[in-house]
């Protein structure tokens, strides 16, 4: 170890400790979320289940709330439309759909009660869970205001996968075992095997390289997944990314509890902002004409 | 030789073969020394051929999930498929798959595959060898009258298509039935009369109003995945409107600006009142029609046509406003138009708004001559399994090919095809799973996966340019008693001693040879084998459609004055993106996928309105029985405001007698207790004319439903904001 390192450490932890919460992020990645293509289809929940070796949990345990997925699809009905018959008497505009994933919070709820530290966040601004070291206090998921950790009640791989089945799970990640709690990753390991592949050719990870499995297969491309750290960074020569983009355009920023947006009337919001966590997916809100 | 493995041992093993190590060992017995387990250790030094040790490699094919011929990319590692995407080079599906898609590798890794050659032996089927199975259809065949032999399919399509045709000619029969429970037959005929065009492309992407009679074209119509990729553009600034009309609210509907219910069979009035509004504002719009056609739409004025359909009067204002605003404009219609009597009148009426509006050309554009007809789909609907019974009923046939449809599920249980099939003296099953009507087959030839399958396919609903979708094996066959469709077809061929198929050792180089044999415009100067390799490669190869014309021509057509029967309770048996037409009943990950509108799983449900539920004493969960005239069915009910008043609707899918531990005995089947009244142009079946009865019964098991609240509870989880604010911050400038 050279003396630079030590001294670079030093300094690292020097402003961790000054400045509270400094992270030496590489990545951040985001999303926004664009509720105006949305259809509601599905298809990115089916493509995470593909993806993450997520078991079927069947109809029993789905009835229990035990259901394990980390993407999926809220349908809620207008609210005059329910409640009092006599304002309609049908959903005359639709449904509201939303895509609910890990909303990868900067603020995260669910790291700071994690008895063992099993959730934590990486450099890559992941809200991450280390199944190894996740002892089942399900602190986290009580903590989570979105409900979005799923816990492993049952070794679900003992029956969830019969034979010839298991010959699709993705050896990239692991499959998890009773009493473990889960997270959606943002598709760590699709964003892992994209950076090995840019550092062997020595070049930055580019806008739109890496993808997870929801955004690939979404069909009208509502989501867009991205790093948001491009934003903040004059120096580098990359260009900005899509979501970055998408983010700066609705003027909603990390770090807010309130977004103080100089157009009010865009659309950008995030699920919840209000309580603090400091989430790093961006919806943009569904439009109606009436 | 000391039996137990010392740490040196297993150091070695694990260094010298981490194949054989990490793959086989959970079955390898754990004292096997290195040099009595070396013949099952393979070192990855040795990697089979394209293999790269820990890598993925996506390989082309095209997805077989449903009729729409979406492009694949499989991601293939250690020689096994793992995962599915969509192929960006496919201008069907451009890179995206839906939730079917994704889970074609459930379908692929099924449980519940058949994994031999099973001939029946007096009551059940007991195993053969393919030798056997081959032989019996020779002797079944030879000496056969020729029409006494059919096919009974799905749609089918590209080579394997033309194999068939080849076979059923060399037989000398002319019967070919194509049977699909969700399908476009009626709207395909009124396209080939006012069109001159049975498919002709439609662009939603330039379309600014998009009226929709009862299309989900979002979830289960012509081609679902495209349509949402252009739906996408539709919905950028400037953006379009989107109005659906419908007794049920589909997943399009869900989507919709303004979502209109109709009572059952109105969608004609209603497109007619629109007409109505749009001559009364600008009376030019008609000129050029013919008089009965002026006099249907004066026919029906707002007042009227509200009465009729139960739609309120400001919508078809409304409507006729947006439609008169913004240009271009699309009209279509979907299984509820069609679905009726005068199904074929309706859609006709709702093409006559693309007329009116100056659409054709525009949204509605030709599909061309497609230059390989013998290569074009054949599809079909519900009158080809009306025929066949008839025929079978009949005893006209006496030796039956069924490949891909489900028709014992699929059929109405009026027109008895599970007690009339028994008069077919042969019937063979080219097939995966032992489904309905697999198991009443006399001899079941297990089928390869669409992933280990070779083929061509020709979507009948081509978007844009016109491709042959390719698919080539993903992997190796995960049973080897298991066969190629093309290679069964060839070997029958041969033992049919057809002219010349002889050659060809199996269907790959059937396959080579014909795209060897393809003009040489399409292979812009390359050699076969160059050829050959881009086209697996991009899993697409274009055709030139050329330039086509449409005809607008309003055909003689007419509507009962009133189409509705008011009080009566009309059975929407409604389609689902995810269980389709119930072939997808036997993927767990579909089955666990809430239904978008209900978000029921694993099970089916009867979707009545509020006004319905009070009438009948019942909340969201309890069950009641359905009765029609040729039968009941039980379900829980899920009460919302998405559905008409007079119209119950129970999702097609489950109600599966067989076909596998995932789908047996889950739900109900609404097909089965269908009236069998027919369109009356066609002749398809007019699937949402049911009539029923309504009462409430005693609780089945609960209902499992995602999810815990119908509303927000007033949390802004989704924000909604009004068009015009969108054209404000997003509109173009």
């Amino acid at each position: 170890m050279s003396l630079s390192n030590i001294l670079e450490d030093w300094s690292r932890y020097r402003k961790d400790r000054e400045d509270g919460g400094f992270h030496d992020y590489e990545h951040m990645w985001g999303m926004a979320i664009d509720l105006n293509k949305c259809i509601g289809c599905n298809a990115c929940s089916v493509a995470c289940y593909a993806e993450n070796n997520l078991p079927v949990v069947g109809r029993e345990k789905f009835s229990k709330g035990q259901a394990m997925h980390w993407m999926r699809i809220e349908r809620y009905w207008d609210e005059p439309d329910l409640g009092d018959d006599r304002i309609s008497e049908f959903n005359q505009h639709g449904a509201n759909f939303i895509p609910m994933n890990c909303q990868q919070c900067n603020a995260a709820t669910c790291e700071p009660v994690c008895p063992v530290a099993a959730t934590y966040h990486t450099p890559d601004g992941l809200n991450a869970q280390v199944y190894n070291r996740c002892i089942g206090s399900r602190y986290c998921s009580n903590n989570c205001p979105y409900r979005l950790r799923f816990f492993n009640f049952y070794s679900y791989y003992e029956d969830a996968w019969p034979a010839p089945l298991e010959m699709q799970l993705n050896p990239d990640l692991s499959v998890r075992d009773k009493g473990v709690m889960e997270k959606c990753t943002f598709c760590v390991q699709r964003i892992r095997s994209v950076k090995d592949k840019a550092k062997m050719d020595n070049r930055p990870v580019a806008d739109g390289e890496a993808m997870p499995a929801c955004a690939q297969t979404c069909p009208t491309s509502a989501i867009v997944f991205g790093d948001l750290l491009k934003h903040y960074d004059p120096d580098t020569n990359a260009p900005e990314t899509k979501v970055t983009k998408m983010w700066r355009a609705h003027q909603v920023e990390l770090g807010k509890p309130r977004q103080n947006k100089q157009n009010p009337e865009l659309r950008g919001y995030r699920v919840f902002e209000g309580l603090n966590t400091d989430p790093c997916v961006m919806f943009l809100e569904r439009v109606r004409e009436v | 030789m000391s039996n137990k493995v010392n740490r040196r041992d297993f150091l070695k093993i694990m260094g010298w073969g981490g194949v054989g190590a990490t793959l086989a060992g959970c079955d390898m017995p754990t004292t096997v020394t290195l040099e009595e387990g070396k013949e099952q250790v393979t070192s990855y030094l040795v990697p089979e051929e394209y293999v790269i040790p820990g890598v993925g490699v996506y390989y082309a094919s095209t997805c077989l999930q449903c009729p729409a011929g979406c492009g694949l990319h499989g991601r293939v590692r250690e020689g096994r498929i793992l995962k599915l995407e969509g192929n960006p080079e496919s201008p069907v599906n451009q890179g995206k798959l839906c939730q079917m898609g994704q889970a074609g590798v459930q379908t692929h890794y099924n449980p519940d595959r058949l994994t031999r050659p099973m001939a029946r032996k007096g009551s059940g089927l007991t195993p053969v060898s393919w030798d056997e199975a081959l032989s019996m259809i020779q002797s079944k065949t030879s000496g056969l009258a020729g029409e006494r032999f059919a096919w009974f399919t799905d749609t089918v399509s590209g080579h394997q298509a033309v194999l068939m045709d080849a076979y059923r000619e060399s037989i000398g029969s002319s019967r070919h039935y194509v049977h699909e429970i969700i399908n476009n037959s009626v709207a395909r005929q009124v396209n080939q009369d006012m069109l001159g065009d049975p498919q002709p492309h439609l662009r939603f992407d330039k379309a600014r109003v998009v009226l929709s009679f009862g299309a989900d074209f979002l979830g289960t119509w012509q081609s679902p995945v495209h349509n949402a990729v252009e739906y996408a553009t539709f919905r950028e600034a400037p953006r379009g409107v989107l109005v659906q009309v419908e007794p049920k609210m589909t997943l399009t509907g869900a989507n919709a600006d303004l979502w209109v219910a109709v009572r059952p069979g109105t969608e004609g009035v209603f497109a007619l009142a629109v007409a109505n509004a749009l001559s009364a504002k600008d009376p030019a719009r008609l000129d050029g029609l013919p008089d009965k056609a002026r006099q249907l739409i004066r026919r029906y004025d707002i007042k009227k046509a509200s009465r009729i359909t139960g739609a309120s009067g400001d919508h078809i204002v409304k409507v006729s406003g947006w439609l008169a605003e913004r240009s271009p404009s699309l009209v279509i219609a979907g299984a509820s138009a069609e679905g009726h009597e005068h199904g074929y009148d309706t859609v006709a009426a709702t093409m006559l708004l693309n007329i009116i509006l100056g659409n054709i050309g525009k949204t509605i554009e030709s599909s061309g001559t497609f230059p390989f007809p013998q290569l074009a789909a054949r599809t079909g609907g519900t009158k080809d399994l009306i025929d066949f019974a008839k025929a079978v009923d009949d005893k006209e046939l006496d030796v039956v090919f069924f490949r891909g449809a489900n028709p014992v599920f699929t059929a109405p249980e009026t027109l008895g095809l599970k007690e009339k099939l028994n008069k077919v003296g042969f019937k063979v099953a080219f097939s995966m799973f032992e489904d309905e009507t697999t198991r009443m087959a006399d001899l079941v030839l297990p089928m390869y996966s669409p992933l280990e399958d070779w083929g061509t396919h020709v979507a009948a609903y081509q978007p844009g340019p016109s491709v042959i979708a390719i698919q080539q094996p993903l992997m190796q066959p995960l049973y080897d008693q298991t066969r190629g469709f093309g290679d069964v077809m060839l070997s029958l061929l041969k033992m049919q001693k057809a002219a010349g198929y002889s050659d060809y050792p199996d269907y790959y180089a059937y396959l080579r040879d014909a795209f060897s044999a393809m003009p040489g415009s399409l292979k812009n100067g390359a050699s076969d084998d160059e050829f050959w390799a881009s086209v697996m490669q991009k899993g697409v190869l274009a055709v030139d459609t050329g330039e086509g014309r449409l005809s607008a021509n309003v055909i003689d057509f007419d509507l009962p004055e009133n189409p509705a029967k008011e009080g009566a309770y009309h059975l929407v048996p409604s389609a689902r993106l995810g269980m389709w037409d119930g072939r997808h009943a036997n993927i767990p990950w579909l089955q666990e996928a809430p239904d978008q509108i209900s978000k029921v799983v694993w099970d089916s449900w009867a979707e009545i309105h509020p006004n319905t539920a009070r009438k009948l004493g019942v909340k969201t969960g309890d069950a009641i029985k359905i009765t029609s005239a040729s039968g009941t069915i039980e379900a829980n009910v899920y009460v919302y405001k998405g559905i008409h008043p007079d119209a119950i609707a129970v999702p097609m899918g489950q109600g599966h007698e067989a076909y596998g531990r995932y789908a047996k005995g889950r739900g109900v089947n609404p097909l089965k207790i269908l009236a069998l009244n027919t369109e009356g142009k066609t002749g398809e079946l007019a699937h949402h004319g049911t009539e029923v009865q309504v009462s409430r019964t005693s609780v089945r098991d609960a209902m499992v439903q995602f999810g815990g609240s119908e509303t927000q509870m007033g949390r802004k989880i989704i924000a909604t904001v009004t068009a015009d604010v969108y054209e404000r911050t997003e509109g173009e400038a």
